[in-house]
């Protein structure tokens, strides 16, 4: 449960995960989050629930990758990726990315980035269930 | 045998997540598309991504499938 790169149903601690990235090295000068919440508004309706469908495999691997050039593009220490998978409640949380670099450019230019390219390549979908039905989402890229 | 995938809205419109299909020969994955497209138009519709064997693929490649390939059709991702 340690990996850098997971999906998984489950909630994640924030805290955890910048902990986890630090134990490796004292060489980061800056650590950059980006955290993904479940709104409870979209589209002019109240949205309780997000169900996520997701080809695992594919999924894994292109985060792996991501991760991996993000790595490579931005001088990273470490980074990580977690997403999670199956239903979550309005107000939780939905993605964690942490970037870290020896400074602060590199880390918030890669944190932008690997949420960017996640959106754009990990076959991910998510389904808002709201009072009025329930909707695929159209991609806010 | 080839084995297709639908996930997402593509799945819900068509009714299913998974289908065999027999092999054949020569077989492109634009074959496969041509025949389910024909079997669930509307799901075809938001098809926008194909990966064969977990590679995402152009109209342009045309390789003939080898007998077990996976091949996904996918409308835009809205993961994140």
């Amino acid at each position: 449960m340690n990996d850098a790169v997971r999906l998984q149903p489950e909630d994640f601690s924030l805290d955890k995960e910048v902990a986890a990235l630090r134990v490796n090295s004292k060489r980061i000068g800056g650590i950059i989050t980006f955290l993904g919440c479940a709104r409870d508004f979209s589209e002019g309706r109240e949205v309780h629930e997000i169900v996520f469908d997701v080809h695992y495999d594919m999924a894994l691997a292109e985060l792996l990758r991501l991760r991996n050039e993000a790595i490579a593009r931005f001088d990273l220490i470490d980074a990580r990726i977690i997403h999670r998978l199956g239903s979550v409640r309005a107000g939780e949380n939905i993605v964690l990315i942490v970037a870290g670099a020896e400074h602060r450019v590199g880390a918030f230019d890669a944190c932008r980035w690997m949420i960017d390219e996640l959106k754009a390549r990990a076959p991910i979908w998510k389904k808002e269930i709201t009072l009025q039905g329930k909707s695929w989402v159209t991609p806010h890229l | 045998m080839i084995n297709v995938l639908f996930f997402g809205p593509v799945a819900e419109r068509s009714g299913t997540r998974q289908i065999d299909l027999d092999f054949r020969e020569g077989l492109r994955w634009q074959d496969v598309r041509d025949t389910l497209r024909a079997r669930y138009p509307e799901a075809f519709e938001i098809v926008s991504i194909v990966a064969v064997n977990g590679q995402r693929v152009g109209e342009q490649e045309t390789a003939p499938l080898t007998d077990g390939a996976e091949i996904v059709f996918m409308s835009a991702f809205s993961g994140g």
